[in-house]
């Protein structure tokens, strides 16, 4: 248990710091510990926890809290709610620091033709990250016909509408029940 | 960028205030675009900073790595508060969602994968994959400024796809080219500190 704990802490806390781009880029990683080295989870199990945190409110990486709660939760109520705490407060603390601190340099970085640098080289390192995101979710998910063209119709609604990806997700959410179950 | 906002006094709430507005955005905001949310909310309708003053923070969340709203969070209470304003925003930006999604996750152990549910979760995650998959693009296009991004961008994947290395080790393989290969070459680079 305490064992469990102290993975969560160094796992997420890691990640955390090294999550440019949001949290979304570090999502491979947190599926290989996750279901391959820490075996907390089955690979569907990851990807239903991943769905159900883009789901409901607050920050999309809620999921680190429900990896914190399935972690612990063979230990009773009280030791999963415990994972899901430590889960949470190492993933989004560590950074927060970071901020915290970096701006009170912010300023002095504003003069330096490296914060452009820095932007640029960043971006396409986060693109090829949540590129690997998206292949990871994907390839759990989308087996049948219908999943594939339910993702295609989504993919481009969110590229050429303006529609509210909550929305969208729980539209998807009710077709598929009435028609694919 | 907002004229509404540029020229008006701003309004520095109380500690209490701040509490109400963050335990708010952590109960109403879902999926993407969180963080131009949290801007129409504080400079825009309760004008507590300038976009003067909101944009170069969000420049910074961007930058920093980190969930962006977690920091844009900090980043606002500090400025309106100081150190005691950035932890209460965060606190309350997290108390909400952690409620709902510990019990949402309960909901999912217990009630186990029924066949509704599944039926459900199915849809949701197909419709989840074309949300990241739109994410990709829309990152990509401001990425891609030539075709050394796109192999960085490809080599990237291929280090987590085929060689599952882990992220904070990708990045420290990749960082130092991307950073190399853009770094500031017009200027000159005496000015760097």
């Amino acid at each position: 248990m305490n064992r469990i704990l102290l993975q969560l802490a160094g796992l997420f806390s890691a990640l955390s710091l090294s999550a440019f781009g949001g949290g979304k880029v570090v999502l491979p990683s947190m599926h290989q510990a996750a279901v391959g080295e820490y075996h907390w989870m089955t690979s569907q199990q990851f990807v239903d926890l991943f769905s159900i945190s883009m789901a409901a409110p607050g920050p999309s990486m809620m999921v680190v809290t429900l990896v914190g709660l399935k972690a612990c939760m063979p230990y009773g109520t009280v030791a999963a709610i415990l994972g899901a705490l430590v889960a949470t407060f190492a993933m989004f603390v560590p950074s927060s620091v970071l901020v915290y601190f970096a701006g009170n340099w912010w300023d002095h970085w504003k003069e330096s033709p490296w914060r452009h640098a820095v932007m640029d080289a960043i971006m396409p390192i986060s693109t090829g990250l949540i590129l690997a995101a998206t292949w990871i979710i994907s390839k759990t998910s989308i087996h049948t016909v219908p999943t594939a063209i339910l993702g295609v119709i989504a993919l481009l609604l969110m590229l050429f509408t303006k529609i509210n990806p909550v929305l969208m997700m729980a539209a998807a959410g009710a077709i598929s029940w009435v028609f694919l179950s | 960028m907002n004229p509404d906002s540029k020229s008006t006094e701003t309004v520095i709430p109380g500690m209490g205030e701040l509490a109400r507005l963050f335990l708010f955005i952590g109960l109403t905001s879902f999926g993407g675009g969180i963080t131009a949310y949290i801007r129409r909310l504080v400079v825009t309708e309760k004008r507590w900073l300038t976009d003067e003053e909101f944009l170069p923070g969000l420049g910074l969340v961007q930058l920093l790595p980190g969930a962006n709203v977690a920091g844009l969070a900090v980043y606002i209470g500090n400025h309106l508060k100081g150190p005691l304003g950035s932890a209460v925003a965060l606190f309350c930006l997290f108390v909400p969602p952690f409620v709902t999604t510990c019990a949402l996750g309960f909901l999912y152990f217990h009630a186990g994968r029924t066949e509704d549910a599944s039926a459900i979760l199915t849809g949701v995650t197909a419709a989840a994959c074309g949300l990241m998959a739109s994410m990709v693009f829309e990152s990509g296009q401001k990425a891609i400024k030539g075709v050394f991004d796109v192999f960085l961008i490809l080599l990237t994947f291929a280090l987590v796809r085929f060689a599952h290395l882990h992220v904070p080790i990708v990045i420290l393989i990749v960082a130092p080219l991307a950073l190399w290969w853009h770094r500031p070459r017009k200027v000159a680079t005496k000015e760097v500190s």
